[in-house]
């Protein structure tokens, strides 16, 4: 991405304020801008408000699943359904129980675009998010 | 008679000649002797005692003979009776034996005839009471065997664990109610095919020995979810039961319910998750810092340098302080057996509290009252556990309290508890979080919390503290007012 593109922003959501802070500072330095929110609710104020290029929000907030039930709100937005939405998680080693959103039949219950999982990498993130808008334009 | 006991007999005539005369013949052959002069009393004496022998006069002017014997035979059947007369005839014969009588003697009768008639009822009366013991005593046993049976029945169907007996060709032969639950039937018939009707889970564990045919001592268990989100589960177990000669009879399945230990196993694996995800947080947030830190591409300023360090150290302390609160835990638990229960003052023990805490109450400006009502407050507690109660207590009390606030602690007797009230006047709760309170790792949060470190285990541990004394905690809450505890203690 060169200087003379409009930055692209991207809303994290997390409730964790330094991997919040981590997170937004390699975005950043990665030429992209970024709005963070540490609840669900100023995660949802958020995304209507700034309308972003792609979001990533942690699944366990407030309740265990705070996460998903944010992505499927965006997700059935006007705006959130034509935008990445992915969520972050730990859950794979806490649970046992392993989530993906990999077939078409998980992204349509979990409604989200993949799942993430701790700690980020950022280049991979990056490649989804690009990855999922050069798959639309096909 | 000589080599017998003395045999007892009744004559009953009311010709006085015949029946003196007969009275002394039989005593002086050995038999203890009884007459009656007339029907009435030969009835009287007849049925009052059990003679072994009776010879009754067929004619008599009161009552008839027949009647006699017919009264006597009622109430003592063993009584071998003859009936004597001078007018014998083959109605009144034919009656008599229908009546019970043994013989008929017609008079005028000889000594011998009837010491050898006598002598063969005697007899006769020997046989009927062996057999009259012998059906006594198979009756006794008879009922002893049913007594047993039942018993065992009542056993059987008071045990709370399911009991369920088939045959080895799967018919139900024995059942309880408590089986009844745990199969979810209405009712079993015996004898009834079983196995079609049974959960195909408890039908394998019953088929895994009766498809064997050969009877082999070995059980087989199964854990079974009867009723999903942990509402029934039970453990069934089939054991072969064998013949008298080895082979193999049927199956008998025992149904435990489990219910309680697997709500218990999930609470545990759910803390156990719950803690592992908590213990991760701080270690992600640090490990994401140092690679900031690390990685020559970001080449961070001074100053972010610093923050992030800052950022941590809080996170690593709080790590710490959450690993430490976890050993308590686990350590409460342990000392349930082993604490140390001495009598306690309360308010000493709220005073080292707050003295012990005076440099954050310091910090934040705070006015701390300490009113000590009653002056008996002493309950039997370990000090450790009840320091420890009033430490997370107070200490919420202030890092939650605004700068200047106040905290009010009140010491009094309530009933048979002592009363202890803590009242601050910091954020207070929403009434959501006040309800989850005193889950573990539960934190409220919100723009007040932001800043305030803590572990989400303190009031946990403060709950845990109060139940092992049967003591009681209750809460009230005003968001961005304040909050009070009050803790009863049971003296």
């Amino acid at each position: 991405m060169s200087d003379t593109d409009i930055k692209k922003t991207i809303l994290l959501v997390d409730d964790d304020l330094d991997l919040l802070e981590q997170n937004k500072f390699m975005l950043e330095s990665k030429g992209y801008k970024v709005v963070t929110a540490d609840n669900s609710k100023k995660g949802w104020d958020l995304f209507k408000q700034v309308k972003p290029y792609a979001a990533v929000i942690d699944l366990i907030m407030e309740e265990h699943d705070a996460g998903f039930i944010l992505s499927y709100k965006i997700k059935k937005d006007n705006h959130g359904k034509n935008i990445p939405v992915f969520v972050l998680t730990s859950a794979t080693y806490v649970t046992g129980f392993k989530f993906s959103a990999s077939t078409s039949e998980e992204k349509e219950w979990i409604k989200c675009d993949g799942i993430i999982n701790k700690p980020v990498v950022i280049d991979e993130l990056l490649q989804k998010i690009e990855t999922y808008y050069a798959a639309k334009q096909k | 008679m000589e080599t017998q006991p003395k045999a007892k007999v009744l004559i009953v005539d009311d010709e006085k000649g015949l029946r003196l005369g007969t009275k002394r013949l039989l005593e002086s052959e050995g038999f203890e002797v009884d007459a009656a002069q007339n029907g009435a009393e030969g009835i009287a004496f007849g049925t009052s005692l059990d003679y072994d022998l009776a010879i009754i006069d067929l004619k008599m002017p009161d009552i008839n003979g027949l009647e006699v014997l017919k009264q006597i035979h009622q109430n003592h059947p063993n009584t071998v009776c003859f009936i004597a007369t001078a007018f014998p005839s083959f109605e009144t014969a034919t009656e008599a034996t229908k009546l019970g009588a043994f013989n008929y003697i017609p008079k005028p009768f000889t000594p011998e005839e009837l010491l050898s008639n006598l002598k063969q009822g005697y007899d006769r009366r020997i046989l009927l009471q062996e057999a009259e013991k012998w059906k006594k005593e198979r009756e006794e046993s008879l009922l002893e065997v049913a007594f047993e049976k039942t018993r065992l029945n009542t056993i059987i169907n008071s045990i709370t664990d399911g009991i369920l007996v088939i045959n080895k060709y799967g018919q139900a032969v024995l059942f309880n109610p408590s089986a009844l639950i745990f199969l979810q039937l209405p009712d079993i018939a015996i004898e009834e095919y079983i196995i079609d009707k049974l959960h195909p889970e408890i039908a394998e564990l019953i088929n895994k020995i009766l498809t064997n045919k050969i009877f082999e001592k070995k059980s087989y268990s199964k854990q079974i979810e009867l009723k999903s989100n942990r509402e029934l589960f039970i453990e069934a177990t089939s054991s072969p039961v064998p013949h008298p000669d080895g082979s193999l009879a049927g199956v008998v399945v025992v149904f435990k319910n489990i219910t309680e230990s697997k709500k218990l196993e999930h609470l545990k694996s759910q803390f156990v998750s719950m803690v592992s995800h908590e213990l991760k947080a701080p270690i992600a947030a640090v490990y994401g810092y140092l690679k900031l830190l690390s990685d020559p591409a970001y080449n961070l300023p001074n100053d972010q340098k610093i923050n992030y360090i800052n950022r941590s150290q809080i996170r690593l302390d709080g790590l710490l302080k959450m690993v430490n609160d976890l050993l308590d835990i686990s350590r409460m638990e342990m000392k349930v057996i082993q604490r140390e229960i001495k009598d306690l003052n309360l308010a000493e023990a709220v005073t080292s509290v707050i003295e012990l805490l005076q440099v954050e109450i310091k910090k934040k400006n705070i006015t701390l009252e300490f009113q000590v009502i009653d002056q008996s407050n002493s309950i039997k507690a370990d000090s450790d556990e009840i320091l420890r109660l009033f430490t997370n207590l107070i200490s919420n009390a202030i890092k939650y309290n605004k700068v200047g606030g106040r905290i009010d602690i009140k010491i009094q007797n309530a009933d048979k508890y002592i009363l202890t009230t803590i009242v601050d006047t910091g954020i207070g709760m929403k009434p959501e979080e006040k309800q989850k309170l005193f889950h573990e790792f539960f934190r409220a949060k919100n723009e007040h919390t932001k800043n305030i470190s803590g572990t989400g285990l303190g009031l946990s541990i403060v709950k845990r503290i109060v139940d092992s004394y049967a003591g009681r905690i209750e809460v009230e809450s005003e968001f961005e007012k304040g909050t009070s505890f009050k803790v009863y203690l049971p003296i």
